[in-house]
């Protein structure tokens, strides 16, 4: 068990630093706008993950992802705070939101859990779209989002303009978020909440109570959707209520179902191969692009439930099977 | 406030709650049966408002032969997707999440095929009845009349049909308890498949049957979902007189709503009515625990 998870460790630095070491040999803009699009969105499906991991889609999680942005954007550019203290308060404000919809929503399972959700990120869009046209900006939403600055004074002054900066500021936060969540998952409390996945009457049952990790679960769900939120706004530079719709959810629900529901490393490996897939190769498809990943979402979960994470589990349990019944078939010879 | 304007407000309630409600039975019906939240309704509406634009628009079929042929396609399309993709999925733990991902999946497929195969235009359908009907102050379409009176009638034949027939006690019989209906000799495969095709031929026949009145487009689905959600939530899932009365709720409360606010102000007061009902009643209206 330690062994398996120190390889995992070594694996895990050893991407981190070849994905560092990316612009010394390639710095073409388009890619590194597009690493960074991929990070940001790793972070999203992670957070997703997060309240998956209590049995629950939340199809607000964009939505809240729209509160970290819309926070960060407002806290920069009407309060006029450095990007470096709007992030973590964007992070607090998400959280603390989804902390209230947890409140709503958590007296329901399944089916009502995502319909109040499904609600709940209309609500938001209606809101921001429509009333204090004067702060949120309305329909067209917020423009020329400022970006991160670091001013040391003297001995340092960067400004995040060009998509080299921007993108190791996203790799940082991308790992710590997958760090962070690892951490998590490895704990008792990962422990409780993978159990409660599996049955929820039954965690109760033996005496814990299932609310505060299902609460845990859901604020940290909402803590990663807002640096998520914070980055993309600041990144991108524009943002407006569409881009938070309930619509919206269906890409990072489609990276956590094809990377693999319920384990750390499944969203990073779906973001990854979909929006890889979908930027580098389906570029020209147009139209049937969204087609494509609609029809990768409805075979994965057909066909491989647990997700791609899985593959190399089940080849080596074909290869097992496969094997055993070479075996069965010699000793039929052999007697 | 003239008593005119109220009446007039009333009589669009009505048949904006009809129209609704008529959306939300056949998702209701598959929740209740199928533990399935049915994401691709919605497409399934769109789809029926499409047999409409070709047999109605261009064919110059008859309008209720139509409904029929919407009706009949549309459900024979559900019945395939049930055996395909969800059947498979309900040996699996989790069958709510599951299908629901498979459906949100199959959704956008559809949405981007009618893009690539009928254009993303808006359409126009032609309206099978004309003239307008005065009563005082209040002025009404013919065609809208009609849509009510078919829509209701609607309701009436699919009570019957649950009631009354032997497939129609089958499907409430699978919806109360599956394993007891399958003691019981009802085919639990066949009527499974039969209830998903009965729900998505509801979504087709009211998706065709407002067709010449709000025009086609592919993304009309995505557009009525919410408002088929908002029904069935405030009616309570599975219940279908929760579906009849939460479509008329919220289509009074949208009518009349209208009358003193913005609309964007009513959209809001509808959510936040609708999350009180729910913080008070968690199961809607006439919804079952």
């Amino acid at each position: 068990m330690r062994d398996k998870s120190r390889v995992e460790v070594i694996i895990f630095a050893a991407i981190v630093i070849l994905l560092a070491a990316i612009p010394c040999v390639n710095r073409d803009p388009y890619l590194l706008h597009i690493l960074c699009l991929i990070g940001i969105n790793i972070i999203l499906a992670a957070s997703l993950n997060a309240i998956l991991n209590i049995g629950e889609l939340n199809l607000a999680q964009t939505a809240l992802m729209g509160v970290g942005a819309y926070a960060s954007t407002l806290l920069v550019m009407r309060v006029g705070v450095s990007f470096w203290v709007a992030l973590p308060i964007a992070c607090m404000v998400t959280a603390a939101v989804s902390l209230l919809l947890s409140i709503l929503t958590l007296r329901f399972r399944g089916a009502y859990f995502l319909l109040f959700t499904f609600l709940f990120a209309e609500l938001v869009r209606m809101l921001l779209s429509n009333f204090c046209i004067g702060i949120f900006g309305g329909i067209p939403g917020l423009t020329n989002v400022p970006k991160p600055r670091i001013d040391l004074g003297g001995v340092l002054q960067l400004t995040f303009n060009s998509k080299l900066e921007f993108y190791y500021l996203v790799l940082v936060l991308t790992a710590l978020t997958v760090l962070v969540l690892r951490r998590i998952d490895r704990s008792r409390t990962g422990r409780i909440l993978e159990a409660i996945r599996q049955s929820d009457s039954l965690v109760e049952s033996i005496g814990i109570s299932t609310l505060k990790y299902k609460v845990i679960g859901v604020a940290v769900g909402g803590a990663f959707a807002g640096v998520a939120g914070s980055l993309y706004a600041h990144f991108v530079g524009i943002i407006t209520p569409s881009d938070f719709s309930v619509h919206s959810v269906l890409q990072p629900v489609a990276y956590v179902v094809v990377g693999g529901m319920g384990s750390v490393f499944g969203p990073v490996v779906g973001t990854t191969f979909l929006m890889v897939l979908s930027h580098f190769f389906l570029r020209e498809l147009g139209f049937y692009e969204l087609l494509v990943y609609g029809i990768i979402i409805v075979l994965t979960i057909r066909f491989m439930p647990q997700g791609l994470i899985s593959g190399p589990r089940l080849v080596a349990s074909w290869i097992a099977e496969r094997r055993k019944s070479l075996n069965v078939v010699r000793n039929d010879e052999a007697t | 406030m003239e008593w005119s304007l109220l009446a007039q407000g009333g009589l669009n309630g009505v048949m904006l709650g009809v129209n609704y409600a008529l959306i939300a039975l056949g998702l209701t019906l598959i929740f209740g049966i199928l533990g399935i939240v049915n994401f691709t309704h919605g497409e399934m509406y769109m789809l029926g408002g499409y047999v409409a634009y070709y047999f109605l628009g261009h064919f110059g079929l008859n309008f209720f032969a139509t409904l029929v042929l919407a009706a009949i396609i549309v459900g024979l399309l559900g019945c395939i997707l049930e055996i395909l993709v969800f059947r498979p999925l309900t040996a699996r733990p989790n069958i709510e999440l599951t299908s629901l991902i498979a459906a949100l999946g199959l959704a956008w497929v559809f949405q981007m095929l009618a893009v690539i195969v009928f254009g993303e235009l808006d359409k126009n359908v032609p309206s099978a009845f004309s003239g307008i009907l005065r009563m005082g102050g209040v002025v009404i379409t013919v065609e809208r009349l009609a849509t009510i009176l078919i829509g209701l009638c609607m309701v009436v034949l699919l009570n019957l049909f649950l009631l009354k027939t032997k497939t129609g006690m089958a499907i409430r019989a699978l919806a109360q308890d599956k394993e007891a209906a399958a003691l019981q000799g009802v085919s639990v495969d066949r009527i499974s498949a039969l209830a998903f095709g009965i729900g998505c031929g509801l979504a087709a026949t009211s998706g065709a049957l407002v067709a010449p009145i709000f025009g086609v487009n592919p993304s009309m689905g995505g557009e009525v979902i919410l408002k088929a959600f908002l029904v069935v939530i405030l009616g309570g899932m599975g219940s279908i007189t929760g579906a009849m009365l939460g479509g008329l709720v919220l289509g009074f409360v949208e009518s009349f709503g209208c009358l003193f606010f913005r609309v964007p102000t009513v959209m809001v007061l509808t959510f936040i009515i609708i999350i009180l009902i729910l913080i008070i009643k968690p199961r809607g209206l006439l919804g079952h625990a």
